[in-house]
């Protein structure tokens, strides 16, 4: 089949850069955050040695999160910008968008259904339900995790603004927020990436941008029959990404995998030492 | 002109009488405080003992009455020396002995403060008395703004010691941490107990519909 060798455009060199930004600091936010929480541990005082110290660790945290709300805000007018606003709102539920519709919601259902064996799958377009899910669970957890953040930058700042113990509320909800993130995305996130059966043992699309054929089909046959019928499916087909490349991003993507289920093991094992909790 | 002089005085004396022996009420402390004093700064201008006044000024309640330090507080709270009376108390003894509760606050579990950089006084003054270091009327510049440059009054209302967070001590003392605690953790709680069991069985499913050659899209 010629169908194996071809692969299919999923992801432009800005989702792709965007992605792998996040991916750094998302970590490095994960490591100087645990090391915050975690600082009356022994494993946490070593998370915070890597960076000097736990001054300059809270320090890194907050500039990183500074630039990660950056990214965030130019993400937002860059999604806004792919939007066909000539044919508002319709153009908001184009199925190239990540919005998420009614159809969604019954095609969730009718994909649970699926799971327990009570129906027949759905057929879906260019992004499954969960995958909608995961774009917005950034989003809800930049926002909330951004706005505490925010707020803790300068405490006695954020006070002028506010009762002072709002910072508590704010601590409170940071922190939880934080950690169902982290959760979510070392566990979840990282499960229904990589180890489902069309993709085992790793999804590179987020890497070089494609998926094979076979797979677009068996995933997402609606989008795939969707382009052939717009006569747009060779416009959009590429050949292998090179070797080389491939086992770089296959071994880093790994090592930083390990890295990350590592820190959420170490997270768990010292979570009674936390005094806080 | 006699009559006019008798109402004047008539009047006069129904307001002193209305005043005078009012002296515990809050209203009648300004009113004796404020003679000759042009009441720009009668919020903070009160004398030992109308704690009335002292919590309507205090930190906490706002928003509908869930902000925090609404719990019951204890009388020796309002003593110059809170310790007068506790057996086998010497300054030199380790406060986290008695105390276990206020050692979890994150100044001194994370960032090693000791009890007296905040509790400065000698004796330890209780938080509500009048002269104590923690009165909100100057806890920020007494006691925060020694680390916190330009710490505000507001900022002095962030609660130190936390009651215990998921708590029904803390529903009283503080409900707006409480169900915001609460909420947080059932939706964090709720994504993992719903989707990673889930997660699981859709990835056990599609594996056997693999295996077993049963197509996905049906
Ligand atoms: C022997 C036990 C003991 C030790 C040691 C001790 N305390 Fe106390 N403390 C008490 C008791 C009992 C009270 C009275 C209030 C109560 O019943 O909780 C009290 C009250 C206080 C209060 C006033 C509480 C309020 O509601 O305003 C403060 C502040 C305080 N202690 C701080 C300290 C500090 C700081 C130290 C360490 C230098 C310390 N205590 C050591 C037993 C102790
Ligand atoms: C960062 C400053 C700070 C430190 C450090 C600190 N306290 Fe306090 N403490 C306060 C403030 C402010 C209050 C007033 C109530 C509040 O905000 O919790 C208070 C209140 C108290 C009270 C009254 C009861 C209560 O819970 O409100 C006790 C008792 C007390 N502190 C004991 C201690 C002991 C014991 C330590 C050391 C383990 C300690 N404090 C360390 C600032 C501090
Ligand atoms: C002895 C020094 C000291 C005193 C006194 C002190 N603090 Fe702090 N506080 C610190 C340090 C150190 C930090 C760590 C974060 C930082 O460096 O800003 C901190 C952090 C904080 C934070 C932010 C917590 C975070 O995670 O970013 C708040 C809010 C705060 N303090 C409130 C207070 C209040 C209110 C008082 C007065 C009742 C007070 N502090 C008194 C030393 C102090």
């Amino acid at each position: 089949m010629a169908d194996t060798t071809k692969r299919l455009i999923r992801f432009t060199p800005i989702q792709r850069l965007w992605h792998l930004g996040l991916i750094f600091i998302f970590i490095l936010m994960t490591v100087t955050g645990f090391a915050w929480m975690y600082v009356e541990t022994h494993w946490g005082q070593t998370l915070a040695s890597w960076f000097g110290g736990i001054k300059e660790t809270v320090e890194i945290h907050k500039i990183a999160g500074l630039v990660l709300l950056a990214g965030f805000v130019l993400h937002i007018l860059y999604a806004l910008c792919r939007v066909d606003w000539s044919k508002f709102p319709g153009s908001l539920y184009s199925p190239d968008l990540l919005m998420m519709g009614i159809r969604d919601f019954g095609k969730m259902i009718q994909h649970m259904g699926w799971t327990i064996g009570l129906c027949k799958a759905p057929r879906f377009e260019r992004w499954a339900w969960w995958e909608k899910f995961d774009y917005w669970a950034v989003w809800w957890g930049f926002t909330i995790t951004g706005i505490t953040g925010l707020m803790l930058y300068n405490p006695v700042l954020t006070s002028d603004y506010m009762p002072g113990w709002m910072l508590n509320l704010a601590l409170w909800i940071h922190r939880i927020e934080a950690v169902l993130a982290i959760g979510h995305v070392f566990t979840i996130h990282f499960l229904m990436a990589h180890m489902r059966p069309g993709t085992v043992p790793f999804n590179g699309a987020m890497f070089d941008g494609t998926i094979t054929m076979s797979e677009a089909r068996h995933d997402h046959p609606e989008w795939v029959a969707r382009l052939e019928k717009n006569g747009e499916l060779e416009a959009m087909s590429v050949p292998e990404p090179s070797v080389p490349l491939r086992v770089l991003y296959f071994g880093v993507g790994y090592i930083i995998m390990a890295f990350a289920v590592t820190l959420l093991a170490f997270a768990v094992i010292n979570i009674t030492a936390v005094t806080l909790l | 002109m006699l009559a006019r002089r008798l109402l004047v005085a008539i009047i006069a004396a129904v307001v002193t009488i209305g005043l005078w022996p009012g002296g515990t009420t809050q209203a009648a402390d300004m009113a004796q405080g404020s003679q000759g004093a042009s009441g720009y700064f009668s919020n903070s201008d009160t004398l030992p003992g109308s704690y009335k006044l002292y919590i309507q000024t205090g930190i906490g309640g706002g928003l509908w009455g869930l902000g925090p330090n609404r719990g019951p507080v204890k009388r020796s709270s309002f003593n110059m020396d809170p310790h007068s009376e506790v057996r086998d108390y010497n300054d030199a003894r380790d406060c986290k002995g008695c105390h276990l509760e206020e050692a979890r606050d994150m100044h001194t579990v994370r960032m090693g403060i000791t009890c007296r950089q905040c509790h400065v006084s000698l004796p330890i003054a209780g938080v509500h008395q009048y002269y104590s270091p923690m009165n909100p009327i100057r806890r920020h510049a007494y006691v925060c703004a020694k680390c916190h440059e330009g710490a505000t009054p507001s900022f002095a209302g962030f609660v130190i010691h936390e009651p215990t967070v998921l708590d029904a001590i803390a529903e009283e003392d503080f409900p707006l941490l409480y169900y915001a605690v609460w909420f947080m953790l059932i939706l964090a709680g709720g994504v993992f107990v719903i989707f990673l069991p889930y997660t699981g069985l859709l990835l056990i499913r599609e594996y056997a519909a693999r295996l077993f050659g049963r197509s996905n899209n049906g």
